[in-house]
């Protein structure tokens, strides 16, 4: 008697391991494809996408994205993440990364420099010229940046703040965001009145017809030099790494990233202005 | 549509629910039945993941399977790949923090077993295992199998610790919440709706199964 009454667990249980098979399969189907695999910063999220997919179409080979501060990413690459390649929103968790034994210091390039901007759905954009403006505006509550703690674009923006002479009043009304990317979420959600993010998500955001922006006095923070690391430990996917890196870096890599706003190694940098013929500035703001 | 996620969520919860099952049933019977030193302290620490926050819960675990653990090291000596931001590191994330939903409820359906049905089966002759498997576990039957589903609905819908052992590797380690998660970061709210809508509509029809099965035969 007692064990008949247990059928129905025994049911389960086996229609759960038929499952693991079942999802076996899958799961299988997907790593047999075998991607590249790329952590990058948030920022990188519009302008990683397409060349994801133009290198896929030009070299068949799929790539997909972790995308998160760079912080956390270094974190998990250290921590043994399968990652084969790092592109970071800062040189300074690289290094890091290469100072735990990971990666190949051979590999190490600049393959851009970010700016910070002042973005806000444009149903509340109050047109602040620079952050003073923000500063003095008493209608705005929250501020969303990402966390300096771990994230370039939050310590950025933190370190702008505190150049313009207005953390005192605007820390307080500071949320703190994951990723750049979770900080502009929180202005796009109404959660915070304004976000202070990469220039390159406020560009996608306009390109989407979302959002308006001002670029941030450059000046006011110390440079966001973006740097990549081949971390596959495989000799094989490094050489796949390595081809992605140069694409990155190639003609069509560079005028993708020129459009979202990232400066590139050799040319115009921020600290240098960031008002080169096609850089930022000269794109314009909202 | 990238059915990975759901696959792979899946593939984690069935078998962090049978590990959970195991380990949850196995310990509940020992907590009902038994009194030994350290009772109370085991029920507490067992519980520990209802109570605590999941990043804890990841924190802890990072500490105890990460590549510098003695088991993170172990793993890695043997297999030759680090154990966590693996599908296997998602699975025990999910089995710690499904455990206690399995155990409480068992506990609790075990020691409301009237003793006076074992002291009947004692007297007809059966000891041990099959007094325990014949008599006490199906006269508990429907609390375990409550237990058993709670735990699995958790398993299926943990992010905060899986994130931090297994991370967000699309095609690898990419579960459904953390899917959700992603697309709401990329701004995707429409396939954010799509994925979340098709999670709870997996997790009801699962949850469906179990009550009718439970309802049927026990």
């Amino acid at each position: 008697m007692g064990p008949v009454r247990f059928r129905p667990v025994c049911l389960l249980l086996a229609i759960g391991v038929l499952g693991v098979v079942g999802c076996s399969g899958g799961g299988a189907g997907a790593a047999t494809d075998d991607p590249l695999l790329v952590a990058a910063a948030s920022d990188l999220r519009p302008a990683f996408a397409e060349l994801g997919a133009a290198f896929e179409a030009e070299a068949g080979e799929r790539v997909v994205f972790n995308f998160g501060s760079s912080g956390q990413l270094a974190q998990q690459i250290i921590e043994g993440a399968p990652m084969d390649l790092f592109a970071s929103a800062s040189v300074a968790y690289v290094e890091r990364v290469l100072e735990a034994g990971v990666g190949d210091a051979a590999t190490q390039a600049t393959y851009a420099h970010g700016r910070l901007a002042m973005w806000s759905p444009a149903a509340r954009w109050r047109e602040w010229d620079d952050l003073e403006e923000l500063a003095a505006d008493d209608r705005i509550r929250t501020v969303a940046i990402a966390n300096p703690e771990h994230a370039p674009y939050g310590l950025a923006a933190r370190q702008a703040l505190e150049s313009a002479g207005v953390l005192d009043r605007i820390g307080p009304k500071l949320v703190h965001g994951e990723n750049v990317s979770d900080a502009q979420r929180l202005a796009a959600t109404g959660n915070a009145d304004v976000a202070i993010v990469a220039l390159s998500l406020a560009l996608a955001a306009d390109e989407a017809g979302e959002g308006d922006w001002q670029a941030v006095d450059a000046g006011l923070h110390e440079p966001l030099q973006q740097d990549l690391l081949i971390v596959a430990s495989d000799p094989d996917r490094a050489r796949r790494a390595a081809r992605f890196a140069a694409f990155v870096n190639g003609e069509q890599g560079r005028a993708v990233m020129r459009r979202f706003g990232l400066s590139l190694p050799g040319e115009t940098t921020p600290d240098e202005g960031g008002s080169g013929a096609e850089g930022p500035d000269a794109m314009g703001d909202h | 549509m990238d059915w990975f996620p759901l696959l792979l969520s899946l593939r984690v919860a069935v078998l962090a629910t049978l590990f959970t099952t195991i380990i949850g049933v196995a310990g509940a019977y020992a907590l009902a039945r038994w009194r030994f030193p350290g009772h109370g302290l085991v029920e507490a620490v067992a519980s520990l993941p209802i109570v605590l926050p999941p990043t804890v819960l990841g924190y802890y675990l990072l500490v105890t399977i990460g590549r510098t653990s003695p088991i993170g090291r172990a793993w890695e000596a043997v297999t030759g790949f680090p154990l966590v931001f693996t599908w296997q590191a998602a699975v025990i994330a999910a089995t710690i923090a499904s455990l206690p939903y399995c155990l409480r409820t068992a506990t609790a359906a075990i020691a409301a077993v009237d003793r006076g049905y074992e002291e009947a089966a004692r007297v007809a002759g059966l000891h041990g295992r099959r007094l325990a498997f014949m008599v006490t576990l199906p006269l508990a039957g429907r609390g375990i199998v409550a237990g058993i589903s709670l735990a699995f609905a958790r398993a299926l819908g943990d992010f905060g610790t899986t994130l931090l052992v297994a991370g967000n590797i699309p095609g690898r380690t990419q579960t459904m919440p953390i899917a959700v998660y992603d697309r709401v970061q990329a701004f995707d709210y429409a396939t954010a709706g799509v994925l979340a809508g098709v999670l709870s509509a997996v997790a009801v029809a699962i949850l469906l199964l179990v009550r009718r099965l439970e309802r049927a035969a026990l």
